[in-house]
């Protein structure tokens, strides 16, 4: 036994699949006493805030600053020229008669100053009504007050309730961060508001539960009836085999969104999803089970227990199970990440665990979709979720191949 | 001949047989559950819901087609003998239309998406899982846990890196559907050019994670027919590789065939979920729309119309295997 | 004197592991057979028989890798050409090969003819597929096989018969030797017989020239070949007639081998069956003086520290043994087990 163990974990793949699952396990256990927070607490007022670190407008405001001499991200010119802007001063350039290679739209500070070149407030251009001509300077006042720096002013209500200019921030004002309050969203939040990172942590324990659950029914059952099969044959291997063969070929992915439906929103909680898996898909293994111990079934040491007139359960005990342990260890892990595949696919069709006090990786999902992040562009919703989905498949069928060429010479290479 | 007569006969009365289990199947499930669906139907007509009045109509419609206040066995002849006529009732979330024209609508959709990708990616996953047990070297070490990792990213998962990555930051495939929204179906060219833009997406999302599954399997299944007898007494008579690698593709990928047939199932619900993502009009959508309408005819019907074409395809799958194997024939002479 | 058809040089080839350490399972052999002769090839499993049999054909795939050494066949050497013009020119048309496992050496899923049709084609003799057809029914009817074999697939032929096909295709293009590696060893007795005569029937109708055959069952070779080589830990120890190897054996391995059988011919000396104690040397590093001496029974110090070289005697045969024919003859003579001392005298 510790020498299998120990030959195992010889192998790279093994090795590989088994590093990159501790790591998300050790995660999922370590990270929650660190992050206390409820992980479904919406802590963002609106969906899908991008990734990043949001500091306090009031407090930067209000706190002491400091002048740096440094380029900023967004310059206000920048900000003043929206879309639509561009597009109005980019009409009112062409009918002036300026080429248009060259003019570029997304070059803010060009623009401005085609704009100040061709434009002049004191000449009436033809072509326009009066409206659009007041509209023309209104835009000139706009971009001569964006490009002075004028900074922003902050404005207190008096005890009249007039505005009095209590502070000017300047173009080179920053604050420490230190000094203000923030918060880090590494994920960004998701539709409701919630911090995607503690989130995801807690989906995917949650996840990994529903996982290990339905591996560990199917398991069971596999093994049981797999046993059965094999070792008694006759018209009980029949029966089983023939059942077995049915649910292999009747989808059940069908027969799980059957269940899952019926039993109804109320009952479906993380067990019960885990459950309703494990029991739909015990076939793979029922199968695998049943060719092994078939193999078994006549070795010497087998007929020898027999003859030495042991009882069946001793016989399958003793002579059996250590023999077909490894194939069985193996149909586990894979029962494994088929079940959490399983769980987030029910979700996402909406038949995933009707809980609003976890999350699953499913769940995770289809808010995501529900809420068309994957049309809207925010990514930190849903990659995350199919990152994680992938790695946890990805490193239980390492380990699985891994375990296969240990056992199975012949797949070496 | 005489020999593949009772192989066939064997497969397709197994196959009826299997029908008619899941035909039951599919009837009784949710009638067991504690939450009996049909009663729930029920339940929702008299609890005063906005649309009650096409609910109840619903309900009378269903209780008279399918004989909700009947005994167990007389609804399942009264649904057989509907379901077999093809009327599954009318659909709750979209009434008054019939369960099946929603799903003859939607039934094509998934079938001219998902078949073609299947097979292209099941030959396209073969064809590379062959050449990384041949080459081996750089090739498999890089090529391989590329697939390996493919392979384990969900059909849905695949779908939603396409879609971000062309239709959203690239901008060269459309995001949704099947067809532009702004289109009415015809037989014009725009509207085919619509329809294989919007194809594009879900067929390689598709195409890809099936590629993955099946080189993997192809790669182990190469080598171990590259270390058979066979190859080696080939090259002492002086056959040349190429020659020799068309025998181990084709040994190797016999049992891909049976393998195909196991998974079809899986790999169907899959693709379902990575229809939803890019709301194709197919099944996929079909089936969330009925669960977010807490429609059951149309679900049922769903779920009943899945079962056949999983059970058609495999049943495809596995009389062509009689004819390429020559095994078959020979274990039913035996 | 015959034509040589094959003769080998002094071959040394090794096997790479997968942990990269050199086996070196054939160490020195040479040989010679002529047109219209058999040479049998016998040893316990693990000797390099074997090996010896997939490095004669001149032709070496990972891991198995050459060293050193000619290979000569009908006069032409084949040790130094190309891989790719061996396996084009020379295998399956001037050296055909029967492998250990002929149960699996067919393709399961071809059709006998379409392999036939494949193996003629790949060395560029344009024939079309009636002609191909014609051949093969007619030298499967030569060989006692049925015509029905050549449309049928692998798996549909039994075991005896999917032996003989394999015979009857390795050698459809007349090849100048036939090296067959225990062609009969995994079938039943009757199968035996059919498979043995056919290898007679393939050198009495001119169908190969020569033949190496290698077993691990003496007797079969007494039956079969004109001599008899027996192999141990990569070399050969003793080389003769069949007769002289079965009746008068020289080398102490080969003495002990045949003691190990029973050989119910007439004439035969009732042998005091003497089971050889020990197993052979691991090849990894093989012992530094004789690779018999951990386990000759009249081995003395100076055998493991000296490795004999081949000694040829009584025109034509060979052993390798620090000991002289006559010494070795009266030790066998007396029976007794005390220990001589070697003379070392090498000529």
């Amino acid at each position: 036994m510790k020498n299998t163990i120990k030959q195992v974990f010889h192998s790279g793949k093994f090795l590989f699949g088994f590093v990159i699952f501790m790591f998300i396990l050790l995660t999922v256990l370590i990270y929650p006493l660190f992050v206390t927070a409820d992980p479904l607490q919406m802590i963002g007022q609106g969906n899908f805030f991008k990734p990043g670190t949001y500091v306090s407008v009031e407090e930067s405001t209000l706190e002491k600053s400091y002048t740096l001499q440094i380029p900023k991200q967004f310059s206000k010119l920048e900000m003043v020229l929206d879309v639509e802007t561009r597009a109005k001063i980019q009409d009112f350039l062409l009918k002036q008669g300026v080429a248009e290679a060259d003019i570029d739209v997304t070059d803010a500070e060009g623009l401005v100053a085609l704009w100040k070149a061709n434009y002049d407030p004191n000449t009436k251009y033809k072509g326009y009504t009066t409206a659009k001509r007041k509209a023309l300077k209104r835009l000139d006042s706009q971009i001569t007050a964006a490009m002075k720096d004028s900074g922003v002013i902050v404005a207190e209500k008096d005890e009249e309730g007039n505005l009095q200019q209590s502070k000017v921030i300047k173009d080179t004002d920053y604050v420490n961060i230190k000094d203000v309050s923030k918060k880090t969203f590494l994920l960004g939040t998701d539709n409701f508001g919630r911090d995607v990172l503690t989130e995801l942590v807690a989906a995917t324990k949650s996840s990994l539960k529903i996982g290990l659950l339905a591996g560990l029914i199917a398991t069971a059952i596999g093994l049981l009836l797999g046993l059965l099969a094999g070792y008694m044959g006759g018209l009980a291997d029949n029966i089983i085999i023939f059942i077995t063969n049915l649910f292999t070929v009747i989808p059940s992915f069908v027969i799980l969104i059957l269940i899952s439906y019926s039993v109804g929103d109320k009952a479906r909680g993380i067990a019960m999803v885990g459950i309703i898996i494990g029991l739909t898909s015990w076939p793979w293994t029922t199968r695998s089970v049943r060719s092994q111990v078939i193999s078994l079934r006549n070795r010497d040491h087998v007929n020898l227990s027999k003859l030495s007139g042991h009882s069946m359960f001793r016989i399958i005990f003793t002579d059996i199970l250590p023999y077909i342990a490894s194939y069985v260890v193996m149909a586990m892990i894979l029962q494994i990440s088929s079940g959490i595949l399983a769980e987030a696919q029910l979700s996402m069709i909406g038949l995933g665990p009707a809980t609003t006090k976890t999350a699953t990786l499913g769940l995770m999902m289809q808010w995501a979709m529900q809420y068309s992040a994957h049309l809207n562009g925010s990514w930190w919703a849903y990659f995350p979720v199919v990152i994680l989905i992938a790695l946890i498949s990805f490193s239980l069928n390492l380990m699985n191949t891994g375990m296969d060429q240990v056992f199975n010479p012949q797949l070496r290479d | 001949m005489k020999g593949y007569k009772k192989y066939y006969g064997q497969k397709l009365f197994w196959y009826f047989l299997t029908l008619i289990f899941a035909v039951i199947l599919n009837f009784i499930l949710p009638r067991l559950m504690p939450g009996n669906p049909v009663s729930a139907i029920a339940s929702k007509a008299v609890s005063g819901m906005t649309d009650s009045t096409a609910i109840q109509k619903v309900l009378n419609d269903y209780a008279t087609k399918f004989g909700i206040n009947e005994p167990m066995y007389k609804q399942f002849f009264m649904w057989l003998g509907n379901a077999l006529k093809g009327d599954f009732g009318v659909s709750f979330s979209q009434y008054p239309r019939p369960v099946s024209d929603i799903i003859a609508n939607a039934v094509w959709w998934t079938v001219c998406l998902q078949l073609p990708a299947i097979i292209v990616g099941w030959i396209l996953g073969n064809i590379l899982g062959a050449i990384a047990a041949y080459i081996k070297g750089a090739f498999d070490k890089v090529i391989l846990p590329i697939f390996l990792f493919i392979g384990n990213i969900p059909a849905f998962g695949m779908a939603t890196v396409l879609l971000y990555l062309f239709a959203i930051r690239l901008k060269i495939a459309p995001s949704s559907g099947g067809y532009g929204y702004d289109l009415i179906p015809n037989m014009s060219w725009t509207f085919m050019k619509s329809i294989i833009a919007h194809y594009q997406l879900p067929f390689w999302s598709i195409v890809l994670i099936t590629i993955g599954g099946q080189a993997i399997g192809m790669r182990s299944m190469s080598i171990y027919e590259l270390n058979a007898d066979y190859v080696k007494y080939s090259r002492f008579l002086g056959i040349k590789d190429s020659k020799i690698v068309g025998y181990v593709f084709r040994n190797a990928m016999l049992p891909q065939i049976t393998g195909l047939a196991l998974s079809l199932g899986t790999m169907m619900g899959g693709a379902l979920v990575a229809e939803m993502v890019f709301s194709y009009p197919g099944l996929g959508m079909t089936l969330l729309s009925a669960v977010n309408g807490q429609d059951y005819p149309l679900l049922s019907a769903c779920t009943l119309i899945i079962t056949i074409m999983v059970l058609i395809a495999n049943l495809a799958v596995e009389l062509l295997y009689g004819v390429i194997d020559p095994r078959v024939k020979a274990n039913q002479q035996d | 004197m015959g034509k040589v058809m094959l003769e080998v040089k002094d071959l040394k080839t090794k096997y790479i592991t997968r942990f990269h350490e050199d086996v070196y399972a054939v160490d020195g052999v040479s040989l010679k057979v002529e047109e219209g002769k058999s040479l049998g090839i016998a040893g316990e499993s693990g000797c390099g028989k074997s090996t010896l049999a997939l490095s004669l054909m001149g032709y070496y795939f990972a891991p198995l890798h050459y060293i050193s050494g000619d290979i000569i066949v009908d006069g032409q050497t084949i040790s130094n050409m190309k891989p790719d013009d061996v396996r084009r020119k020379i295998l399956g048309n001037e050296i055909a090969y029967i492998p250990q496992a002929a149960m699996n050496a067919l393709n399961p899923t071809q059709k006998i003819i379409r392999f036939i049709e494949d193996v003629i084609h790949a060395h560029g003799i344009k024939m079309s597929k009636k002609d191909i057809y014609d051949m093969a029914r007619e030298r499967f009817a030569e060989l006692g096989l049925p015509e029905e074999v050549l449309e049928k697939h692998a798996v549909e032929l039994s075991g005896g018969m999917k032996q003989r096909t394999v015979i009857a295709i390795s050698t459809i293009l007349s090849p100048k030797v036939l090296i067959a590696d225990e062609p009969s060893s995994a079938l039943d007795v009757t199968s035996q017989k059919m498979v043995i005569r056919m290898m007679r029937q393939l050198m009495e109708k001119g169908f190969i020239k020569s033949m190496i055959f290698i077993t691990h069952e003496l007797p079969l070779l007494y039956n079969v070949t004109d001599d008899i080589a027996v192999m141990y830990a990569g070399q050969f120890v003793e080389l003769g007639t069949a007769k002289q190897m079965v009746f008068d054996p020289i080398h102490p391995y080969a003495k002990g081998l045949m003691g190990s059988i029973i050989v119910p011919e007439e004439g035969m000396k009732a042998h005091n069956l003497t089971a050889l104690p020990g197993t052979p040397p691991n090849l990894k590093n093989p012992p530094k003086g004789c690779r018999f001496a951990p386990r000759c029974k009249y081995a003395v110090p100076t055998c493991t520290a000296m490795a004999p070289d081949e000694k040829e005697f009584e025109n034509g045969r060979c052993y390798r043994c620090l000991m002289s024919v006559r010494k070795l003859r009266e030790v066998y003579a007396n029976g007794s087990d005390s220990k001589p001392e070697p003379e070392t005298d090498f000529d």
